[in-house]
């Protein structure tokens, strides 16, 4: 009983010297923003509910290189996703998850996800915060229960220290998780590329890296928008004839998103092979000799990919290579080697 | 003893409120707080099966009088939010924070209760069967909203507003599991409901009512066809449409006490 009054005495402090600006113990003293750069447009991603610390960072990084979060503790979200491949997976085509199962996707890079306004390769994810609920719970993935993850965290002997830091709930939660999480990731920035450098009249291009932007503008980027180069739209890049994965259409039902899959950014592409929803083109000279000469003319096909009545962009092997060589400038080495950033 | 000390916890409750309270001060000056007084109502779910309202329960076979399927039902949930009373004076109570997850399963996880709720007399009810669109895009929630659930899905965001799973013969698989949810477009089964009281029902302190909701999942074959058309939902569209607004325009609240 008298235990009880002085939980309630003791609410009545904190609540009072909640007011107090400033000086709040509980928040850590480092930067309170994740990073956005000044020549991107808006995060979509606001943490309006999940406030952004330097702490949470951290314990959301702790997390995505955790295998506590899969079933026979065993897989991270980093086996998958590794940093010096801009956080995709590198040389596998299609995702190789618990014991060695194939998933149906190749593994997307993952950095300016707060920009993201969909997630997965068709989309159907709509929020940063429940995008791990697919990889921790697919029986290929990490094949976990969120009530199990909840349970391994709360009895960890670090966790429970870490997230009261963050939280200040008296245990943790699926929330939480889900929080520091997508604090993690709303924090992998990777905007110090050549191609930046350039955008923000740092530098300039070579004079082949200029014509490839050139040729870029022209052909590419109707769909790999500047400067995030995505649009985020979903669109039947010419691939198939037939789609044994219907992509975007699996989550609409409608007959125009047939084979269309969400537009990926090409930053950092150069170290993101292979390529394509499914991983098929191991070069970028394989992809470029795609949009050359080689796309499919279905009904659900881009119209932005077909040029004189033609399907194809039709470009010469030396627009091509030019293409290339400006693709390169998309690398932000800076980021692929950051500090911090890796477990 | 008893009454001595709550009323002590009371008063700390009051300077907790009012600590917190005079965070806001320079902002809006408004005169001393009156701290209202709050009750609560609680809700139930009562089972029924078909056009004759036989009690329903998970676990036996029922026959549909419409379909003539055989239904042995092993899991039944769905969502009820978003509740608002109005009050005697015409004006509604929102409650914040208003999402419920009803299991079939047990009664006590078939009933609920509405903290918080201003002393008053009330005449009439609101509902949402479902959960608002905002709520399916808000990312990681809590309570009832908690991502752990297994009433969302993973592959195509949104809430399963509704779970019933279960066996029967005349279904080719031998089961049927119906998933339905979706909450925009075309394809949203989100359903306001109201009802009147039919009387002033008085909520105090001490006096806690109680709403009896009687649902029939009987009705979500109202029109559609059996399970030999369709045994599997698990994704938004019209047949989960059609489904869910058979089923949740039946729900009436059917005592109020
Ligand atoms: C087994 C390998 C694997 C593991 C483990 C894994 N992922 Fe992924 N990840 C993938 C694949 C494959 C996709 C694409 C899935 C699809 O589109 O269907 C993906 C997609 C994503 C995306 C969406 C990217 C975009 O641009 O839409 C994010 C974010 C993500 N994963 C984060 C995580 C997190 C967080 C974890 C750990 C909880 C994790 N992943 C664990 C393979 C993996
Ligand atoms: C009509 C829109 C559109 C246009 C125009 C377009 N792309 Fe794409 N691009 C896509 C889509 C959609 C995908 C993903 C397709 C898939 O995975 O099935 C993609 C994928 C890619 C990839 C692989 C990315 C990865 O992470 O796997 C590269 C590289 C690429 N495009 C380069 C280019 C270049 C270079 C051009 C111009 C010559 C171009 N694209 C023009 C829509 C477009």
């Amino acid at each position: 009983m008298r235990r009880q009054s002085y939980i309630l005495l003791l609410a009545g402090l904190a609540g009072i010297s909640a007011c107090k600006p400033d000086a709040d113990f509980r928040t850590p003293a480092a930067n309170y923003t994740p990073e956005r750069p000044a020549h991107f447009p808006p995060a979509h991603y606001t943490h309006d509910k999940n406030k952004y610390s330097q702490a949470g960072f951290e314990l959301g990084r702790k997390l995505f290189f955790d295998p506590i979060l899969s079933a026979n503790n065993t897989i991270s979200c980093g086996s998958c996703h590794k940093q010096e491949h801009a956080f995709a997976d590198v040389n596998i085509r299609l995702s190789k998850g618990i014991d060695g199962k194939t998933g149906i996707r190749h593994t997307p890079a993952i950095f300016n996800m707060a920009w993201n306004t969909s997630f997965m390769w068709d989309g159907g994810v709509n929020q940063i915060e429940v995008m791990p609920l697919t990889p921790l719970t697919n029986k290929v993935e990490m094949a976990e229960t969120i009530s199990n993850i909840v349970y391994k965290l709360n009895r960890h002997k670090e966790y429970p220290t870490l997230f009261k830091n963050v939280f200040h709930r008296d245990s943790i939660d699926d929330q939480q998780m889900f929080w520091a999480l997508a604090q993690y990731m709303s924090n992998l920035v990777s905007a110090s590329s050549k191609y930046d450098d350039v955008y923000t009249g740092k530098t300039t291009y070579t004079k082949d890296q200029q014509d490839g932007y050139n040729l870029f503008k022209q052909n590419c980027s109707a769909c790999h928008t500047e400067p995030l180069l995505t649009d985020y739209s979903f669109k039947n890049n010419g691939l198939d004839y037939q789609f044994t994965d219907s992509g975007r259409y699996r989550i609409t039902r409608r007959e125009e998103d047939w084979g269309a899959f969400k537009v990926p950014t090409l930053r950092n592409i150069a170290v993101t092979s292979p390529y394509m929803h499914d991983g098929r083109f191991t070069t970028l000279e394989q992809v470029l000799h795609h949009y050359a000469d080689s796309v499919k003319q279905t009904p659900s096909l881009s119209p932005l990919l077909v040029k004189n009545g033609k399907p194809g962009l039709h470009l010469t092997a030396d627009e091509q290579r030019k293409i290339i060589l400006f693709l390169r400038t998309l690398t932000d080495t800076k980021f692929l080697t950051k500090a911090g950033l890796t477990e | 003893m008893k009454t001595t000390l709550s009323k002590y916890s009371l008063i700390l409750a009051a300077t907790a409120i009012l600590g917190l309270d005079s965070c806001k001060r320079d902002k809006d000056p408004e005169p001393g707080p009156i701290v209202p007084v709050y009750g609560s109502v609680n809700g139930k779910i009562n089972y029924v099966f078909g056009a004759d309202m036989v009690p329903w329960q998970l676990n036996k076979l029922y026959v549909h009088p419409k379909t003539g399927d055989s239904l042995t039902f092993t899991n039944f949930r769905f969502f009820i939010s978003n509740f608002k009373l109005k009050k005697a004076d015409g004006t509604w109570w929102t409650q914040p924070e208003s999402y419920y997850l009803i299991d079939a399963k047990t009664a006590a996880e078939s009933s609920f209760s509405i903290p918080n709720v201003p002393e008053g007399e009330y005449t009439a009810v609101e509902y949402t069967m479902g959960i608002d669109s905002l709520h399916n895009v808000s990312g990681a929630q809590t309570g009832a909203l908690t991502l752990s659930s297994g009433m969302f899905w993973d592959w195509n965001s949104g809430y399963i507003m509704l779970k019933a799973e279960g066996d029967s013969p005349n279904s080719s698989t031998g089961k049927f599991a119906l998933h339905l949810g979706g909450f925009s477009g075309t394809n949203n089964i989100v359903t306001v409901r109201t009802a009147e009281f039919g009387k002033t029902v008085k909520v105090t302190n001490g006096t806690t009512p109680t709403m009896t909701f009687t649902v029939n999942p009987a009705r979500l074959w109202h029109t559609s066809p059996g399970l030999a058309t369709i045994s599997v939902i698990h994704m938004p569209g019209a047949e989960a449409v059609t489904m869910a607004k058979d089923f949740y325009n039946n729900v009436t609240l059917s005592s109020v006490q």
